[in-house]
Order: C-alpha cells, then structure tokens, then sequence
C-alpha cells in the first residue's frame, strides 16, 4: 500500500524502527512486519500534531546510525541507535513509540493472544454479584464521621 | 394576555450535571426555561466500544482533556501555570457524558471545615439541610450502592445493588483485612439492574471513561435531560455564550451568544442561573464586564474566579502474580477506603483524604502508561512486561481534599481565545503545603495497602496531571459578601437575579467525587427559586 503522508523511505525505516520497539513474540511477528507503520502513516495523515514527534525521530535515527543505513545495522547496533536518540529527545522518542503501540494493540490478532475475544461491547463480562457477608468486619467498626 | 415581558423567566448556561438538575426542577413549576449549551448531543454512533480501537478514543475523540480532544465546541484553556490541567466535556450532559460514575456524598463535617478543624470556612448550611436533596437527586438519576456505611450517615436505599466484586476486589480485600481499615462499596451514578426509561444495566464492559453506550452510567443527558425536555425546557445547542448582560441597575438581563451558524443572538429572562463548570462560569462572569461591574459581573469583590480547587490525585497501582482482570467491569466503580478520611494532626496535615480503590484498563492503555503513569518498556523485554500488568493490576486514586487558596484562580488570558474570540480561561494553581503533606502520607497508605494486599510490583504517579475532573470554588458560597461570590441559595451577593449553581459554589472541596453534591446542590438552589421567582425577577 502507498503511504499516505510517509515517503517510501520514511515508511521503510519506521518498520524497521518498529521491529525492534515491539519484536516477535512467540508465533507473532514484529510491530513493523505485521504492518505497523501503515498504521502510523494514517495517524500522522489525520492528526497532524504527531508529525513532528515521529519525523524527529526518524530523522535523528538516520544521523546517529552514520555512514551506514539504520536497515544494515546489526540488531544490538540498532538498539544502541535509538537509546541514543531516545536520551536525547526523550519526549519526541516517546511519541513514536506511544504510536507504535497504538498501531499494535487494536490489532485484533494481538488482543486475541492477549485473551481478549473482541471489543468490551455489546457483550460486557460477566461478574460476580457483591455478597454483603464480606461487610461484617467493617460494620462491627461502628460510626467513623464526625457529627458537626 | 400581555406578551411576557423576557424571552424567557430562566435562563441556564451549561447543560451538565447542574444544569440539568435545575431545568428539571424549575420547569415542573411551570416556569418557562430556556438552556444555552456551547456543545451538542453525543451521538450513538460516535461511542468507540464495539470497535478494536476503543481505547485509541481516550487519546482523541474522547480525551478528558479538551485542550487534547480539540471538539469544534471545545475552547482552549492556558494550563501553563497549572500542575493539574483542567478537565470537561462540552456536550448535552457536560461531564458526566463520560465519567468514572463515582457518586460519593461529602460528610457533615465537611461542611464545618473552620469550626470542626479551624482552616478555610464553613458552609452557609449543613449536611442535614443538604439531605433530602441528595436523596431526591439519586432518585432521579439512579445509583448503585449499599446503604450501611459506618463512614457516613445513614442513608437511603439504593435504587440498585452494589456493582460486581470480582477477583480484584478479593485482592484488595486481602490488604484491607490485614489491616483492618474501612471499606465500602462505593456508591455509583451507573445502574447494576434496570431503572429508568431507555437504559440498560451496567453489562461491566469496563471503559466508562470513554462513554456509556448503554445508558447505564447515570449521566444527566440519560436522567434529567428527557424529563426536563418533557416538561417543555427550550435546550439550544451550539450556543456559545460570550456574556451575561445587565441593566443600568446592575441586574442580568439575559445572555448574548453565538448560534450554530456564528450569528451572534441575544436572549432576555427575568434570571441567569450559570451552570458552566468551575471553570467555565468564572470565565464567563469575567468576560461580563459593564459600567456597573467593571471587573466582571458579580466580582466587585474581586472573588470571582479566586479559590480554584481541584481534587489533586496520585495514582498507586498493585500488580499481582495472580490475573485479577482489571479491565473487566466499571472502571472506576469498586469500594471506597475511608480510613483516613476525617482529621487527625498526628499524620502532619489537617483534613483528609480517601482512597478510591478502582479497576484498570486494556492493553494498549496499559502499554502507554495510561492509567499506571508508566508505560511498558519497548525493546527485548516489552512482551513480558506487558503480559505481567495486563490483566494483573489493580489502580488506587489517592483523593485529597484541597483548601481553598485565594492566588489559586481562574483569569481570562490576555491572548488565547475560542473559536469567536472570546477569550478564553487562564488557570493559575499550585499545590499547598498541607496537600503536599498529605499527599504523601496518601501515597505510603495505598503502598501499604498493596503491600498487604500482595501485590508484587508497586507503581506510583505522584500527582496525575490530568486529574481535573473537579472544578470547584470559583465562585464561592458564603454568607459574607467580602468573602464569597453567591449566598447559601446560589443567590449572587451583588446581582440577586443572577444564580451560580455548578462546582464553582463549593466553599471547601472535601475529598469525595463532587458530582452528587453539585447535584444536590443544583437542586436545592432551584427549589428555592422556583419558590421565589416572582421576588427574584420582580
């Protein structure tokens, strides 16, 4: 799919990025190969204040990583880039990853292998009702407010 | 018959909580109500729980904060001088469209803060006086709940039972039976079986922070609203008040404001009852500037806007090795611990505070910190730092009462503006020396609790800045002009057909849930109007 407001490079590095912000699971797959940045991309096209969080961010991976591409960077070299530009621009750092989560988890698939199976309504949870029992101790206290 | 002589006897600004209470009540005495309300009404179709993305609603459709939420209705608030940002919702029903339902009364010794504990001021009435409001307004909007609570006075039967009392509720209990403290199912604004018209009970879907979808939350566009619409209340929506206009003498005359085309209207009645928030209607009394009341109407006395309360909350979260299903049921909705609620000057403070022992939230709140204050690490260990909260951690509100501080205020910014050029609030606020104290002694409790109750990892946010839920004090009540803005009936010192009835009239805060009160007191207020309308407007 074609990026909405990313370019294809933009596009390309926030996947990678992605991948190692929320890495494989088990039999699940990294944020950014399950199609997280996609996801983003439209955030950033309906919500312009997160624009530039995110391509700060992009951008200073991109210098930190020096002459060679964050894509062929090791995995532990890649991690030690963006703790770098995470310190140095925490609050910008946090916005791209606050995004990426958000990508993640309204996924149906990762709430399933959370045990969710489907969105709180229209069926709600059953609960157990309250059993007044529980109160016996709390009674026998006796009056805990002031007359005035 | 002789046409009236106002467009209507009373007009409201803000159709929340208060405002809804009032038209209720005024109408059924045949007077001819009329509600400006800046928002509209939430539709259905925009509640986001029967998508994947619900919880994407809390960061935008349906953030607390409008500064976030950025709603065309919404207006800008300056938060620069303010640790604790200020929060609402603009719509039919104001902020309790969403809500965490909490529905506590405050006690009697509440209202005799100064003779009881020698700080702030009194009340001009009691609890006693305060009583039979409280009840007839839980008759209205329906509560759940369990009358009984040695904590508080007795009550009234609950028009439902108690919520449900799952496995986190077993982990709290743990703690608090260890220690021996007071414990009680809280009372909520959100139906467990039916009542009311068009509403279905509480299903415990979790998320009421983001709406009610079922009309179980007791909200006033679900309770009052209907009623009062029934009875023949006149509510414009989009109607964006500027100012409440006087006459030479110095009494309302009415409101102008700005319709849903931007076409600036202008309405009269024989009284102007505000109900705007606590932030809100000091606003919009300060924008109402005249020859009579240069510094804002009702604020000669240089009150209006002075006294700003919030109710400052620090979050402490229990995760358990056990799954206690946080997410699941009312978020806010569980028990009450009123242990330390009533003064005691060995703990270093006056006053006091509770802890609202609550539920928590789905996964990807829980991943950005939501409710915890502290998001999930990214990176190699994210997977299991977030599969050892999700599911296993429970969230304590550690609730204070704030005293009223005179510097603490709302002011109109000399920039920022809404949408129509009305300038828009400037909240100046910091936190006093005896909250500070209290605060932590707060903290180290609900650390105690959790530590009794077995919880494995502890986590704190100190003081949550988007906590503003409680707007109270702006626009005080009291018996001494030089002191308070309006009289024990809601009756404005220096402009006596003008009414405050919203949390801006409260003298002190208490440490519970302000909705109930605000209410009760709406309702009191319009009650004794009602009674004297033709001496009021006269």
């Amino acid at each position: 799919m074609t990026p909405r407001f990313l370019t294809p490079k933009e596009l390309a590095l926030l996947s990678l990025v992605q991948n190692e912000l929320v890495p494989s699971y088990g039999d699940l797959p990294p944020a950014g190969t399950l199609g997280a940045a996609l996801t983003v991309d439209a955030y950033l096209a309906e919500q312009p204040r997160l624009r530039r969080p995110v391509l700060t961010t992009l951008r200073a991976i991109e210098v930190r990583s020096g002459k060679t591409p964050f894509a062929e960077l090791d995995a532990g070299r890649r991690v030690e880039v963006l703790r770098k530009v995470e310190d140095s621009d925490p609050e910008s750092f946090s916005e791209l990853v606050k995004q990426t989560y958000n990508a993640y988890y309204t996924r149906p698939d990762i709430q399933a292998s959370l045990g969710i199976d489907g969105p709180p309504q229209p069926l709600g949870f059953e609960l157990p009702a309250f059993d007044e029992s529980r109160l016996s101790r709390v009674r026998a206290m006796g009056k805990l407010w002031r007359d005035d | 018959m002789p046409a009236p002589e106002h467009d209507s006897d009373v007009l409201i600004v803000g159709s929340g909580a208060s405002g809804a209470a009032a038209a209720w009540s005024l109408s059924r005495r045949g007077l001819r109500v009329t509600c400006l309300e800046q928002g509209r009404w939430v539709d259905q179709s925009e509640y986001a729980h029967s998508r994947p993305d619900y919880e994407l609603a809390r960061q935008t459709s349906f953030a607390k904060d409008p500064n976030v939420r950025g709603w065309a209705e919404d207006y800008p608030i300056n938060n620069s001088g303010t640790p604790i940002h200020p929060l609402m919702v603009n719509a039919v029903g104001g902020s309790t469209v969403h809500w965490s339902g909490h529905f506590p009364r405050m006690r009697p010794s509440d209202f005799r803060v100064k003779t009881l504990d020698g700080v702030a001021d009194d009340w001009p009435f009691t609890y006693w006086d305060l009583e039979p409001f409280y009840d007839l307004n839980d008759s209205m909007v329906g509560v759940s709940g369990l009358a009984g609570d040695p904590g508080n006075p007795p009550r009234s039967p609950r028009q439902t039972p108690p919520l449900a009392f799952d496995a986190g509720c077993e982990a709290y209990l743990r703690g608090l039976e260890k220690l021996g403290w007071h414990w009680w199912p809280c009372d909520n604004a959100l139906i467990s079986e039916p009542f009311g018209e068009n509403r279905s009970p509480c299903n415990c879907c979790g998320p009421c922070d983001i709406g009610c979808p079922i009309g179980a939350m007791s909200s006033a566009h679900v309770t009052y609203w209907p009623k009062a619409l029934a009875q023949g209340v006149q509510l414009i929506t989009h109607a964006r008040v500027e100012q409440i206009t006087v006459d030479r003498a110095g009494r309302a005359t009415g409101a102008l404001y700005y319709d849903e085309q931007g076409v600036r209207q202008s309405h009269s009645a024989g009284v102007v009852v505000m109900a705007a928030n606590g932030v809100g209607t000091p606003r919009l009394l300060l924008n109402s500037t005249s020859a009579i009341f240069p510094s804002g109407l009702a604020n000669n006395s240089g009150i209006v806007g002075a006294y700003l309360m919030f109710h400052p909350v620090a979050l402490v979260s229990g995760v358990f090795e056990e799954v206690v299903n946080g997410q699941r049921g009312p978020i806010g909705g569980l028990m009450n611990c009123q242990e330390f609620y009533e003064t005691d000057l060995s703990r270093g403070y006056v006053r006091g505070f509770e802890l609202q022992l609550s539920r928590n939230v789905g996964p990807l709140s829980v991943a950005n910190g939501g409710i915890l204050g502290h998001p999930v690490p990214w990176g190699s260990g994210h997977h299991e730092a977030l599969r050892s909260r999700y599911a296993h951690t429970m969230t304590t509100s550690v609730m204070l009462e704030d005293l009223p501080e005179r510097e603490n205020r709302v002011t109109l910014d000399s920039e920022l503006t809404d949408a129509h050029g009305i300038p828009a609030p400037r909240v100046e606020y910091r936190l006093g020396e005896n909250t500070q104290r209290m605060l932590e002694f707060g903290i180290a409790r609900a650390r105690d609790l959790f530590e009794a109750a077995e919880a494995v990892e502890i986590l704190v946010d100190p003081l949550v800045r988007e906590s503003g839920w409680h707007l109270m004090g702006t626009c005080r009540m009291g018996d001494d002009p030089e002191s308070s803005v309006i009289n024990g009936w809601g009756q404005a010192h220096e402009c006596p057909n003008l009414f405050v009835i919203d949390g801006s009239t409260f003298t002190t805060s208490a440490a519970v849930n302000p909705t109930s009160t605000i209410q009760a007191i709406a309702l009191r207020c319009a009650d004794w109007l009602g009674r004297n309308y033709q001496e009021v407007a006269a």
